[in-house]
């Protein structure tokens, strides 16, 4: 697990930077006035997120639990039945067994052409080689967000993951995700996941619901409305930036990067009518808070979607309210009602 | 027996599912016990691959369209087996469908003036096919999702199975349904009941469809002897990728793409003169394996398919970077290929499935020629209204899930709310069925059976891209009607080697093998019998249209181990049927 530490922070080193830039520029451009303010505040709460950060991947991180020992490698010899030409791969597969508690390791050996994606190969392995694999996959288009997994220890969608370009030696490596409560060979339990979706109340707010549901008209969205939240609406629930994030694998009550992300989306969509009271929701050290800006999540997310900006906004978004003058900590409304 | 008591039961969790129970829940107001069950994750049913857009009349008059245009088209794209009331009620829908979208938060792609895109579409007379980006069903999904959130009224049972379902004295009682964490059953008895599980693209192997699309409701209706109609209509999209058969969206031609053959001659001409590229589904698939049968397609090496381009070099980056996305990000990913440099190698891959269980225009389960079920209904790719007739215009369906969607949601809401008890008699039957239900489940996974799933879904794929494809010749559906009939007979000694109790794939797998092995048999034995050639439905040697003996839609019906077939009318409103010129 050493080497997923180091990996956590120099993702940290690579997005928060920049991020960080622009946030500055972001300071400038919201509040003009107190810019200089805002500024020194945010670098000191960036730096103590950064050192704290650091301490924190350094002393913990989420190791295989004790009870799932793993077992060595057991080869399992290619099969006959092998469709197609091409290159052997062996792809060594993590496999939790469920009745044991543990983890065995079995490796397997796969023929693959340049189109070969990981997660076709691992429906040959289950097809015709080893029935009893479990394996999650729906829309083999990487929109669906069923099949996220580790490909060489780094959170991956199989179905956008290419085998050639990334077996090393011939071999690839696939786990579960950590992060989440393992069932079964790759298939993990996401029932906390989606529990941490709902909890930010991640629909769109309106004060008079038959203006949902009955004629309130098509609304009118300026381009510039749509891309203040289009990058984080592209979400597709896989799961993968939970298992990236330190924070997540230390602490379960984190809200994590995906909800967070959302949080922030609905936030931003001009057609909510719940505006920046979503913030209160996530204003806690479980929320917002608990984030400290590794990045690790932005990094893998398959889809672009940005979480660790999301939440860093989220948090500029909070500080500008306290800088406001008219902000009272007693006027301040909470999660209730949304 | 673990029993689960709901008013309203909801298999299937896409759009048509989820509409639905948001209708539902809506309608009464929160009070309605309603129950979404999904084999997979609830928001990553197979709508969520739906890409270029949704279709409906939106801004009429700034454009002079009008529903009635709308309808027209989709009656000429259907070859004039659709049901013209059924379109009318598309038609009138489709706009305050995308209207609720917009308002539970698809980010639409939008003009300078921010209102809602649309974009030209296949088969459609004016721009009227409305847009997120090119991952629109993927948006509508994830609004959906999170709007049934907001219900407190509703469970959502996640990676549940149903294997059978309990129609009694035309009145449907309960599904038994499979939890994939333990393999443990459970029966779901429900006053109403919904099923919208989606379509069967899966008989193929070439396709555009999820490994999930594998049309267990309509194999689920079929084995309680309901009707299923139309079922030999299978759409081919004209553009999946080679070699992997992810679909590449129509809304490459609708900005402007080419299809380009061996020689780079833009080939549509030669086929659909005025339309082009932009013909509907049917035309152009039948136009791409033309030229390669006359040699001017492109061998693909590793996957021995031949292709023929698509070209979007010409098109401006910014359309493809900002009304494309997707497709560069598939063919980046899956083919290292960059749109923007290279033609992209497609062809003709099976995408939409436009038979399906036999339903009236409110939804409502067929029970016999007549009479329907009482308290079940269909919507989306799993039912056939039919607003697609022969073959379906390109982001109709996404309209269809929805319109029905939100019908079926309200219909089974009504008759929720007004139906009595279960009776003493229901309950004995209820006990009954999850004994049988329990039985069979442990027979398939203990019995004496030894055939494997996976070799017997490979022998149905390579008939059915033999025999099934684009083109269909008498003399291969016989052949491929014979080996289906000993596939289906084989499909009940299925062995399955995985035993666990834990997320067992191979277990659903088999199940899900079952359902398609019996609906490429029912799809291959209707096709066998319509002797014309109508939209989708190719056939070599009856190459024209037969409106004097074939306007008429087919049913069929499980009797044994065969399958009954008889015919129904359809249904003209407004448009006779004419020559259909594009």
């Amino acid at each position: 697990m050493t080497n997923r530490i180091w990996v956590f922070m120099t993702y940290g080193s690579i997005v928060g930077i920049p991020a960080m830039a622009s946030l500055f520029v972001l300071a400038h451009y919201l509040f003009p006035g107190i810019a200089y303010v805002f500024e020194a505040l945010l670098a000191l709460a960036l730096i103590t997120n950064f050192i704290t950060g650091m301490r924190e991947i350094y002393i913990v991180s989420k190791p295989i639990p004790d009870k799932l020992v793993v077992e060595p490698v057991s080869h399992v010899p290619a099969e006959a039945t092998q469709r197609g030409q091409g290159k052997a791969v062996n792809i060594v597969i993590s496999r939790f067994n469920p009745d044991r508690g543990i983890i065995e390791k079995k490796e397997y050996s796969v023929a693959a052409d340049k189109y070969t994606s990981v997660l076709s190969a691992l429906i040959k392995v289950k097809n015709y080689q080893d029935n009893t694999l479990s394996i999650r996959y729906s829309c083999g288009m990487g929109i669906c967000g069923s099949c996220g997994m580790n490909v060489n220890g780094r959170p991956s969608l199989a179905c956008e993951t290419n085998l050639l370009k990334s077996a090393e030696n011939g071999k690839v490596e696939v786990s579960p995700m950590l992060a989440h409560p393992v069932m079964k060979d790759l298939v993990t339990n996401f029932d906390d996941f989606f529990e941490k979706h709902k909890a930010v109340s991640p629909h769109i707010y309106k004060e008079d619901a038959g203006e949902k549901y009955g004629h309130g008209g098509i609304s009118r969205q300026s381009r510039e409305d749509l891309v203040k939240f289009l990058p984080f609406s592209y979400c597709i629930m896989c799961g993968l930036c939970l298992d990236a994030c330190p924070v997540e694998n230390t602490n379960p009550n984190f809200a994590g990067p995906q909800a967070l992300s959302q949080v922030y989306r609905y936030a931003e969509d001009s057609r909510d009518g719940k505006g920046e009271k979503r913030i209160e929701m996530v204003n806690s050290k479980d929320g917002i808070w608990g984030c400290e800006f590794a990045g690790a999540c932005s990094e893998v997310c398959p889809k672009g979607v940005d979480p660790a900006s999301a939440i860093q906004l989220l948090k500029a978004k909070k500080i500008g309210q306290m800088l406001d003058p008219n902000y009272c900590q007693g006027e301040k409304s909470g999660a209730d009602g949304i | 027996m673990e029993r689960r008591e709901c008013d309203i039961l909801i298999i299937g969790s896409g759009i048509a599912g989820m509409s639905a129970a948001i209708h539902a829940s809506h309608l009464s107001k929160g009070k309605l016990r309603v129950c979404l069950v999904s084999k997979l994750h609830a928001m990553r049913s197979h709508s969520v691959s739906a890409e270029g857009g949704i279709s409906g009349v939106l801004y009429g008059s700034e454009n002079n369209d009008s529903p009635d245009m709308h309808a027209y088209d989709t009656v000429k794209g259907s070859d004039f087996l659709a049901d013209q009331d059924a379109v009318e009620i598309l038609v009138k829908n489709a706009p305050k469908e995308i209207e609720f979208f917009d308002h539970i938060g698809v980010p639409w792609s939008r003009t300078g003036k921010g209102s809602i895109s649309q974009r030209p579409f296949g088969g459609m007379t004016i721009p009227r096919t409305a847009f997120a980006a090119d991952k629109t069903g993927f948006f509508m999904m994830r609004a959906l999702y999170d709007e049934l959130l907001s219900y407190g009224n509703v469970e959502i049972l996640h990676e549940h199975y149903v294997t059978s379902m309990l129609v009694k004295r035309g009145k449907f009682i309960c599904a038994y349904a499979v939890n994939l964490a333990d393999r443990s059953g459970k029966v779901l008895s429900a006053k109403s009941c919904i099923i919208a599980t989606g379509g069967y693209g899966r008989i193929f192997n070439f396709t555009t469809t999820a490994h999930s699309s594998t049309g267990d409701g309509v194999a689920l209706a079929y084995n309680s002897g309901l009707p299923l109609k139309d079922m030999e209509f299978i759409q081919f999209h004209p553009t999946a990728l080679v070699p992997t058969g992810v679909l590449i969206t129509e809304a490459a031609r609708g900005e402007g793409g080419y299809l380009l053959n061996a020689k780079g001659e833009r080939f549509m001409e030669r086929y659909a003169k005025s339309k082009m590229e932009l013909a509907p589904r049917d035309i152009v698939s039948r136009s791409i394996i033309t030229e390669i049968q006359a040699g001017r397609g492109i061998l693909h090496e590793e996957s021995g398919l031949s292709h023929v381009l698509l070209d979007l070099r010409h098109l401006d980056p910014e359309v493809i970077d900002e009304k494309l996305p997707m497709v560069k990000e598939l063919t980046m990913k899956n083919i290292n290929v960059d749109p923007h440099n290279e033609p992209i190698p497609v062809r003709p891959g099976a995408h939409y499935t436009m038979g399906g269980i036999h339903v009236d225009v409110h939804g409502r389960v067929f029970l016999d020629e007549k009479r329907s079920v009482a308290g079940l209904w269909s919507a989306g790719e799993s039912a056939c209204v039919s607003v697609h007739g022969a073959n379906r215009l390109g982001s109709n369906s996404l309209s269809e899930c929805a319109v029905w969607g939100r019908i079926t949601g309200t219909e089974a809401a009504r008759h929720a709310m007004s139906a009595g008890q279960n009776s003493a008699l229901d309950a004995k039957s209820i006990g009954d069925f999850y004994g049988e239900e329990d039985e069979k489940i442990y027979e398939l996974l203990n019995g004496s059976g030894s055939v494997n799933p996976y070799k017997l879904r490979d022998e149905m794929h390579g008939i059915m891209e033999k025999h099934m494809y684009v083109y269909r010749k008498v003399g291969g559906m016989k052949e491929a009607k014979k080996r289906l009939a000993k596939l289906y007979s084989m499909s009940k000694s299925i062995c399955i080697e995985d035993k666990s109790t834990v997320y067992n794939t191979n277990f659903r797998d088999a199940l899900e093998i079952k359902s398609l092995i019996a609906l490429a048999y029912v799809a291959t034995s209707c096709a066998l019998e319509r002797k014309e050639s109508r939209g989708a439905h190719a056939v070599v040697e009856h190459s024209e249209r037969d409106d004097r003996k074939w306007l008429k839609h087919t049913i069929a019906v499980k009797r044994g181990d065969s399958v009954g077939m008889y015919y129904s009318q359809v249904s003209i409103t407004k448009w006779k049927p004419e020559k259909r010129v594009y």
